[in-house]
């Protein structure tokens, strides 16, 4: 988790400019009124704890996700731009499919950061209910794309519900995104065939709750974990309880603390989710 | 298809065989990997008592260098459980992936809280791959029941985006087969289809919002039935320039609920014509009546009695004559 400023630092114009720099690509825009009434949201003696908490952040933005699926793609062993120099047969799939979700967008990205958007690239990537036609064996892969992953039990259970079943013969199967927690990773690699790729791993020290994180006293932690209540009382650490702080350009993860993204009449999170 | 080529969907035989039980591995095209614990159990039991006295039928995977299970992954489940280092399997010829298919469709029965998705691209692939459409013909291969049948066709007949949908990984938006079969009735209707307005992929697209939203008056998905009764009903009396228009309005306005649909007229028209079937059902009923037989029968005639009365206040009311 990134340092926050030193306590009772100053909230100026230098840190709110800061602030807007950095979340300068949030899908939703973020603008200076919407950082002060963000901040207002805290009684005037907790907004120390907010503005350190925005300073941990952990923002990824656009250029970071199509360097990071530049480089994790040609990481992957076998592959090549050249069909000729690849091993065998290659597909892409997006891991979610909604209308307007994560998965999908990802894919557009993934194309662009690897140069694969052009019309001749399209028979490569494919929807999961076309798997099982496409029959892929050993010497083939298939690479699923995705933002995130928090905690792995939804890659664990779609794994179990259906994806092994339309992938029967065993191909090599990769889970590629943007980041993920050694938590998500390893309960993935050890429940399911998918081998996961990422540029960014998230580690206890990343959960604003864990005894790890030493940016916050435990007082702190529990005045934060107040508020986060007001933003969701159901999961206050967020989803999985990861108590992450991480924001992609594009949307922020479930999987962060609510104060960030919750989105109601009761709380205005600044980085509001798309779906 | 012909009787020859159902033959050649079976595996050839092998022999039979003890084989190390950590040497097998699940058939990956298996429905479902989770059994109940209950009839489990009770198996577990008995090959603890005798053994497992019907042999597990595998296959040998040159490709993976493993022995797969085609039948007998409960027995295989207590063998680990009761620790049983060998178990006794007929070794089948490795299946093609039809032949697995087909295996796993008739060993493994439906269940009805199964996701039908996965079920659909399986019977996809025998579909295409056996060139074979019929739904009584499939239903007799896969031993699926033809109404399944049907269904998983309806499910196909989506494109492959709308598939996926049905096989999110987060169940809380992992859209229900029900949703696009309730829809099917609607997309498909040809007067719909004719509708100026109409494209059947942005009329999918509103009413998966509509449905994921909980907005523009949806209830459930066995509104789509009522929402094709109101178009049916309109249509029979040549209503349909303005229930077109209405089921436009419909779809672009999340304010307007599914009594827009109805128009009044129509709506009586067709529950008139309901009446009417069962008026001539009555007549014949009553026509057939043998009174002799029926005299003792008190219940009946002051029933009937009571119908002449309440007859008589309804044509009164219509201003019909009742003398003719």
């Amino acid at each position: 988790m990134k340092r926050p400023f030193p306590r009772n630092s100053a909230v100026d114009e230098n840190r709110i400019a800061e602030w807007l720099i950095l979340f300068s690509q949030y899908t939703h825009s973020v603008t200076t009124g919407i950082i002060e009434r963000w901040l207002q949201q805290f009684t005037p003696r907790d907004r120390d704890i907010a503005a350190r908490v925005l300073d941990c952040v952990h923002f990824i933005t656009n250029e970071q996700i199509l360097s990071s699926f530049k480089s994790t793609l040609e990481s992957l062993p076998g592959w090549d731009k050249d069909e000729k120099r690849r091993n065998g047969k290659w597909r892409f799939v997006p891991f979610t499919a909604s209308s307007g979700e994560s998965g999908d967008s990802m894919i557009h990205r993934f194309r662009r950061a690897n140069n694969l958007n052009f019309k001749k690239y399209n028979s490569l990537f494919i929807y999961k209910s076309d798997l099982l036609l496409e029959n892929l064996n050993k010497d083939d892969t298939v690479v699923f794309i995705d933002d995130f992953s928090g905690t792995g039990e939804q890659a664990e259970t779609t794994w179990n519900e259906n994806l092994q079943e339309l992938l029967p013969n065993e191909p090599n199967i990769y889970l590629v995104l943007i980041a993920t927690s050694v938590i998500g990773r390893t309960r993935i690699e050890n429940f399911t065939k998918l081998r996961v790729s990422s540029s960014v791993e998230l580690t206890d020290e990343d959960n604003m709750f864990s005894s790890h994180c030493r940016h916050f006293s435990s007082h702190e932690k529990n005045i934060i974990i107040q508020y986060c209540r007001k933003a969701n009382n159901l999961e206050p650490k967020g989803r999985g309880n990861c108590g992450f702080v991480i924001v992609f350009a594009h949307d922020c993860p479930n999987n962060s603390i609510p104060i960030l993204h919750a989105y109601h009449n009761r709380w205005r999170g600044m980085f509001r989710r798309n779906y | 298809m012909k009787r020859k080529k159902i033959h050649r969907l079976a595996p050839a035989t092998i022999g039979v065989k003890k084989i190390p039980t950590i040497s097998l591995v699940p058939n990956p095209h298996n429905p479902r990997m989770l059994f109940d614990r209950e009839p489990l159990d009770t198996l577990k039991a008995s090959i603890d008592k005798v053994g497992i006295l019907v042999p597990l039928t595998v296959y040998w995977s040159k490709e993976q260098g493993k022995y797969i299970i085609l039948d007998g992954q409960r027995r295989w489940l207590c063998a680990q459980e009761l620790d049983l280092k060998e178990v006794p399997v007929n070794q089948v010829a490795e299946p093609t992936l039809v032949q697995n298919i087909v295996t796993m469709f008739q060993i493994h029965r439906l269940r009805e809280d199964w996701e039908l998705m996965p079920t659909a691209l399986k019977l996809e692939v025998l579909m295409r791959e056996l060139s074979e459409k019929n739904d009584k013909k499939l239903s007799e291969l896969t031993r699926l029941d033809k109404a399944v049948v049907v269904r998983c066709k309806k499910l196909l007949s989506y494109p492959k985006k709308y598939q996926d949908l049905m096989l999110h990984p987060d169940p809380t938006k992992r859209v229900k087969a029900d949703f696009f079969i309730e829809l099917y009735a609607v997309r498909n209707d040809r007067m719909v289809n004719k509708m100026p307005w109409f494209a059947k992929e942005k009329f999918t697209e509103r009413m998966l919002e509509k449905y994921q939203t909980k907005s523009g008056g949806f209830k459930a998905v066995t509104d789509f039935r009522l929402m094709k009764q109101h178009i049916t009903n309109a249509v029979n009396v040549k209503k349909t320039s303005a229930i077109s228009r209405r089921l436009e309005e419909f779809t672009n306005d999340d304010n307007l609920s599914m009594d827009h649909l109805m128009i009044k007229s129509a709506d009586v028209s067709s529950s008139a014509r309901k009446l009417l079937i069962n008026v001539h059902r009555l007549e014949a009923d009553i026509n057939s009546i043998d009174v002799e037989e029926f005299y003792g029968e008190e219940d009946l005639w002051k029933s009937l009695e009571k119908l002449i009365s309440l007859i008589r206040t309804k044509l009164q009311a219509a201003g019909r004559r009742l003398d003719k």
